[in-house]
């Protein structure tokens, strides 16, 4: 029962190194993106601003393999450029992550009491000054939370990209299905690898909250 | 000798949407004076005081700072704000930074001191309000009349040559009251020059040079601390005071 695992184990372990990766790629990417978006989004930046908004309302009205066609079929053929199906579906998730970590960071921005603000500026500080010392450390630590559920979410939404054609930790089981077909061998195994997975990364997430989190 | 006022409002005029908040205020401020305001709830003491260091805008009406008008479009409100120090009700420390953090922060990015500088400094004022040994506490450990000292310690770092306050004692309880009047007593007997918003009428009357009372936006007295408590002139003054001195 179990040896379609052990037999195919160097294939399974390199779709999840191809999880894993793309993943942490992805978050590097789209917690940058997130804050970017976030802070044009609270400071009402002109122009820019508006236009965060309108690509988080884009995307978070979009399905996740939508967003993914279309990085990696429709942007290259606009645009005119070669992709992978690799790099196509880093794009897309940081592009997908992005949007949804920017209001995170727009409503931890947001939650930093207003008479703080003004205690910043009543000492000289600039708008930016205050943003830098004061608001963004505070929410940073807020959002800590919403961040790893974000994190979480985004690790099990990597299997979508076996539908474009990249093999990871899904991809991987499924081309051994389609040959040895065990589905609930594989599945399951696959199931328990997610589960085990976001567990630790949630864990993260929970250390780092109760190092950093600010107390009031 | 006639040396121009800190602080000068003229006929100021502010309100949010349709409904105004100050009508015509006008008062001075002058280097070395303390001036309590005091007047009801939603008469427009913090707006007043808040709209001193640009805090809030006003539509008509000048206020000037050491001569600079605050709502000039060409004015530097943060070189302003950083000669005028304000202290808040609710304290307002950054609670994601130490005590003497909380005091380095606009030393190091507005006045440019080094770290070194800000800190020496930070420590002087931290022991100055009898709190040297919580430098490296978080605010939230601290009681808040620790709390309220810490943020005149950091208003004070600036070195600012008046400081506002709106209503510092009002979030504490009674028996931290004293502790941070007795801070600003010393601050007002070495010659800071104070615009305090409080209900404490005991050290209106010990402290301040004057009393400017307000109502429904309007500053309806404006007298020597004395002549204030004495002899009210207005019926709506002699009626707050007789409120807030029966309990
Ligand atoms: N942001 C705002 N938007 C609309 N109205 C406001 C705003 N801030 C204050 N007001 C109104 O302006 C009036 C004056 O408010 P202000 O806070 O200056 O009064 P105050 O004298 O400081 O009162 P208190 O003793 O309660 O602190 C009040 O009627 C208040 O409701
Ligand atoms: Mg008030």
């Amino acid at each position: 029962m179990l040896d379609v695992i052990t037999r195919n184990l160097p294939f399974l372990l390199a779709g999840l190194w191809t999880t894993i990766h793309l993943s942490i790629w992805t978050i590097v990417g789209g917690t940058l993106l997130g804050a970017v978006l976030g802070i044009l989004r609270y400071v009402r930046f002109p122009v820019l601003g508006t236009a965060s908004m309108l690509f988080i309302e884009f995307i978070r009205g979009t399905p996740l393999l939508v967003v993914l066609l279309i990085t990696y079929f429709a942007l290259p053929a606009l645009l005119g450029y070669k992709t992978t199906a690799y790099n196509a579906a880093l794009l897309g998730f940081i592009l997908f992550t992005g949007a949804y970590i920017a209001e995170d960071f727009r409503a931890g921005l947001r939650s930093v009491r207003p008479g703080l603000i003004q205690a910043g500026l009543a000492t000289g500080l600039t708008r930016w000054q205050v943003l830098r010392f004061v608001i963004a450390p505070q929410a940073t630590r807020i959002v800590i939370p919403s961040l790893f559920n974000q994190y979480v979410r985004l690790l099990k939404f990597t299997s979508v990209a076996s539908i474009i054609g990249v093999t990871e930790l899904t991809g991987a089981a499924l081309l051994i299905n389609a040959r040895d077909f065990h589905p609930v061998t594989l599945l399951g195994a696959v199931a328990v690898t997610y589960l085990v997975v976001c567990y630790a990364l949630s864990m993260v997430g929970r250390v780092l909250y109760a190092r950093f989190a600010v107390r009031t | 000798m006639s040396e121009a006022p800190i602080v000068e409002i003229r006929d100021l005029h502010k309100s949010y949407g349709a409904t105004p908040v100050l009508r015509g205020c006008t008062m001075n401020v002058n280097r070395g004076e303390v001036v309590v305001v005091c007047g009801p709830s939603g008469s427009g003491k913090s707006t007043l005081i808040k709209c001193v260091n640009g805090l809030e805008r006003y539509q008509s009406g000048s206020i000037k700072v050491e001569g600079i008008e605050v709502g000039a479009k060409d004015t530097d409100l943060p070189k302003l704000r950083s000669r005028i120090g304000m202290v808040f009700q609710h304290f307002e420390l950054y609670p994601h930074m130490s005590v003497l953090k909380n005091l380095e922060l606009a030393q190091v990015h507005v006045l440019k001191r080094s770290r070194a500088e800000a800190a020496e400094r930070g420590r002087q004022l931290l022991k100055r309000v009898g709190l040297e040994a919580k430098a490296d506490a978080m605010p939230v450990d601290l009681s808040g009349g620790q709390q309220q000292r810490v943020a005149i310690a950091r208003a004070l770092a600036l070195d600012p040559q008046a400081i506002l306050f709106d209503e510092p004692t009002s979030a504490l309880d009674p028996e931290m009251i004293h502790e941070v009047l007795q801070v600003m007593t010393e601050l007002a007997t070495e010659g800071m020059t104070m615009m305090v918003v409080t209900h404490e009428m005991g050290f209106a009357r010990r402290v301040a040079n004057r009393v400017v009372f307000m109502d429904a936006g309007e500053i309806v007295e404006n007298a020597g601390s004395e002549e204030f408590f004495s002899r009210p002139r207005t019926p709506r003054a002699t009626e707050f005071l007789s409120k807030i001195l029966s309990h």
